[in-house]
């Protein structure tokens, strides 16, 4: 589910980046808020953890097949969504560059679409309202299927627009919905199961390790407020999207040809033929298709949002660094 | 989307224990790479990340069917590659990854995109079948260009760099801690899983029944490091924040290695080099 | 220097209610000693180490260290003069490199950097490991983590060196090497072990613990020879004996 960087176009890419700095400083905010010097040797562990714990090959039963961890519903349900969210970026990155598992450019899209939605999806809407009240074995494994199942969905579904938005596969988006979701779906099943068992054994050895989501309830209140309000930017992301498709052509393949060749007829008569020769014409060598833009309504949509974000982050970026070097030359 | 999962499964029928063996070797590897004293090595690690990033943003950038300009940006990792005296091999062994899922999506273009640009000896080339070739090779040079990035540069010096952008210093440290403690998780997962499979032989991995306990006792254990971990850190004085001393001097060759590659790959982006150079043979 | 002393006055801890693993202990040091905790396993000398630093400090009676009690609002003045080297070398290094995991200590307290680089370098000539100074942790052997390990204790220039079973681990040679280095600190030591041979070859005093109370305190050749005291408290002779 690592999406590579070849998959991504540089507007995308930086949208997603944008989002998941978001995320992360909002975590880095809260985890200083809660002022345990100890939480950082402990996320540190954890993502090492992490990383053996992926390297497990989980044999399920009746299929040949063997199911992994991610990791992010685990690290929540143990460290908190904002700790768990800032460990599992942690050991994206080191996955990205020393396995080659997702890209540089990509580390945006990629945190994003496994890290936030287990953590801050996974944690603050699914886990914590189903442990009020306590927390029960029952109860752990309906939290962690539910929470696994909706994230890989959810990460499932960013990777098929990420993917469409960046204008790189022919592949219309119902069929590439229709593969990637179920997949998902199996996938996040297993993880889910997997996830509860370990939860389950830490619950009967050391219950004191979950993550008590109801200390501090006051806060919690403050924060699922701004949960919802994430919430409500990824969807209007993902609903801006989803609404340019549903008004395009009901047939996918259709709109997408249309989009691209201009014509929504696959094979075509004289007109495209010439045009193939006169290109021919003029370089030997494989032709330069530069007037041939990835340049899709959807990518359009995407570059305004990403657009005023990028704008309002750099405003906010140069006002930063003059207000750095204001103080540095205070200090000279 | 099938084939490529039943193709990962695959690609995991390497035991436990392999698996894990090949990721410590393979932190290893790289670790060393980086610490050899070739040139490029001892570049300041920021300017190698704004490169590196570039590069493959630009890479990234290139329309679909731009083959040709894009075929250009081969300079930047055949340069890095002879100047940092590495293995093209060592780094081919890094795509098999992320190149199916690739490929995948690059495998229908030829379907769905179906206008004929030109005939290479009878063989009909389609926008598809370029759009696919773009994506590709899309993959493999951005793959490249982070293989280049960690094989010249430790991962104490990229997460200086880190510290230089002002990413917030936990989020450094809880990778460096991380890191730190990648090999030594893994090797205790080695041990609970041999310890495993020596005494249930007919399992390639852990069989449902053992899901949890197999892996709770490892994170109880990584949790009972951690304490530890906590009470050394506090006994030497710890109480929340890290501090970090090394400092790294831009030199001038830094800034002329930055400015020179950011130059050329702007023109790689806009100049198709190969196809001037094809043309010039003409 | 010379007021640097530990005093444990009838000290009693316990993990869980009514379970006492130290009972009633008391014993106080001289600035110049080299003290052995030995005894059996389980018998409390890890816990003992603990709590001189304050890592278990819901105990009974008074602990002092240098003079301060060792209090949870005390604890980073003891702990600047304390160094405590763990058992496990992977739980006491967590930084990359020797020279990062050697300089955390004295960064902590906020020495300057061309301080913490004097002190780095000073720690590692007294171990005699300047060559690894930027090797990573993760690399390096068991013998050459303990002695990084100790390094990085010795950076803190603390007056007391505490020691959790330093030689298990180490290969005969690193032993050897591990009891010369030992022999040549002027420390207040105390060193809990299993190697009685060690013991005899660098500590002047030895404390036997067993079921958490003293049983003997006194001179280390005369405790380490008395053959009859240690089987009944289920440790042997020294091999050399």
């Amino acid at each position: 589910m690592h999406m590579a960087d070849a998959l991504v176009a540089p507007v995308v890419a930086g949208t997603m980046y944008v989002c998941s700095t978001a995320a992360a400083g909002y975590s880095v905010k809260k985890v200083r808020l809660e002022n345990d010097s100890k939480k950082i040797p402990v996320m540190g562990v954890m993502g090492a953890f992490v990383f053996a714990a992926q390297m497990i090959n989980f044999t399920i039963p009746g299929t040949g097949a063997s199911g992994h961890l991610c990791g992010s519903m685990l690290l929540s349900a143990l460290l908190g969504p904002f700790a768990g969210f800032l460990t599992m970026v942690g050991v994206l990155l080191i996955q990205c560059l020393l396995f080659a598992d997702g890209g540089l450019l990509a580390l945006g899209c990629n945190v994003w679409n496994m890290a936030f939605y287990g953590c801050f999806l996974g944690a603050l809407l699914i886990w914590r309202p189903m442990m009020r009240g306590g927390i029960s074995k029952g109860k752990i494994l309906a939290g962690s299927v539910l929470g696994c199942v909706l994230t890989l969905q959810l990460g499932a579904f960013s990777v098929t627009l990420q993917t469409l938005a960046s204008g790189i596969t022919e592949l219309p988006f119902s069929a590439f919905a229709a593969a990637m979701q179920p997949i998902h779906l199996a996938i996040g099943v297993v993880e889910g199961l997997i996830t509860a068992a370990v939860l389950i054994f830490v619950y009967e050895a050391r219950p004191e390790l979950i993550w008590d989501a109801h200390a501090g309830s006051k806060e919690g209140r403050f924060s699922f407020k701004k949960t919802l309000a994430v919430l409500g930017v990824s969807a209007v992301l993902i609903g801006g999207g989803l609404s340019l498709f549903a008004s395009g052509n009901p047939d996918g393949l259709e709109w997408s040809m249309e989009k691209i060749a201009g014509t929504a007829e696959l094979e075509s008569g004289g007109g495209i033929y010439e045009a193939a020769e006169s290109i021919q014409n003029v370089t030997s060598l494989l032709p330069d298709y530069a007037f041939k833009d990835s340049d899709t309504s959807f990518g359009t949509v995407f570059s305004g949002i990403a657009g005023i974000l990028i704008v309002v982050g750099l405003c906010v970026g140069i006002c930063y660094l003059f207000k750095f070097f204001r103080k540095k030359k205070q200090y000279e | 989307m099938l084939v490529y999962v039943i193709y990962l499964n695959f690609l995991e029928r390497k035991s436990n224990m392999s698996k894990i063996n090949s990721a410590i070797y393979e932190i290893h590897h790289m670790d060393s790479l980086a610490a050899r004293n070739q040139w490029v090595n001892r570049i300041h690690p920021l300017v190698k990340l704004i490169i590196t990033v570039f590069y493959i943003a630009v890479v990234v950038s290139f329309s679909k069917y731009n083959i040709a300009g894009l075929a250009g940006m081969i300079i930047y990792p055949v340069v890095i590659f002879q100047l940092g005296d590495l293995s093209f091999k060592d780094s081919i062994r890094k795509l098999r990854i992320v190149l199916p899922l690739v490929c995948f999506l690059g495998i229908f273009n030829p379907f769905f995109d179906r206008q004929i640009v030109t005939n290479i000896g009878g063989l009909p080339i389609t926008t598809g079948i370029l759009s696919m070739l773009t994506l590709m090779t899309k993959g493999v040079f951005s793959v490249l260009a982070s293989y280049l990035l960690i094989a010249t540069t430790s991962i104490e010096k990229l997460c200086y760099a880190m510290r230089l952008l002002h990413i917030p210093a936990i989020i450094v440290t809880q990778v460096l801690l991380t890191y730190r403690y990648i090999t030594v998780l893994l090797e205790e997962a080695n041990r609970i899983t041999q310890s495993y499979t020596l005494r249930a032989p007919n399992q390639k991995g852990v069989h449902f029944k053992v899901w949890g306990t197999l892996t709770g006792q490892l994170l109880l254990r990584s949790m009972d490091r951690a304490e530890k971990l906590y009470e050394s850190m506090s006994l030497r004085g710890y109480a929340g924040e890290f501090y970090y001393g090394n400092k790294v001097p831009c030199k001038g060759k830094d800034y002329v290695y930055l400015f020179l590659w950011m130059g050329l790959l702007i023109l790689l982006k806009y100049i198709p080099v190969i196809t001037i150079a094809g043309n010039l043979f003409l | 220097m010379s007021h640097i002393r530990i005093e444990v006055d009838h000290v009693s801890f316990s993990y869980e209610k009514g379970n006492d693993i130290i009972k009633d202990i008391s014993f106080s040091t001289d600035s110049h000693d080299s003290i052995g905790l030995i005894g059996a396993n389980g018998v409390g000398k890890s816990t003992l180490l603990k709590m001189l630093v304050g890592l278990n400090l819901d105990f009974r009676g008074s602990i002092r260290v240098a003079d301060i009690p060792v209090q949870k609002h005390t604890l980073p003045k003891i702990r600047e003069k304390i160094g405590y080297v763990f058992q496990d070398s992977d739980s006491q290094l967590f930084m990359s490199t020797a020279y990062e995991d050697i300089a955390f200590a004295p960064r902590n307290y906020g020495l300057p950097e061309t301080e913490v680089i004097r002190r780095v370098e000073k720690a590692l000539d007294a171990v005699g490991i300047p060559h690894l100074k930027d090797k990573q942790i993760y690399k390096m052997s068991g013998g050459e983590k303990k002695l990084v390990s100790i390094a990085t204790i010795l950076s803190m220039t603390p007056d007391i060196i505490l020691m959790d079973e330093p030689s298990i681990a180490l290969d005969p040679k690193n032993r050897r090497n591990l009891i010369h280095i030992l022999n040549q600190f002027d420390h207040l030591k105390v060193i809990a072990s299993h190697d009685l041979d060690m013991i005899l070859d660098t500590c002047n005093r030895t404390i036997l613990l067993a079921n958490g109370e003293i049983v003997k305190d006194g001179d280390t050749k005369a405790i380490l020879s008395d053959q009859k005291l240690l089987e009944q408290h289920g440790l042997e002779l020294p091999l050399c004996m």
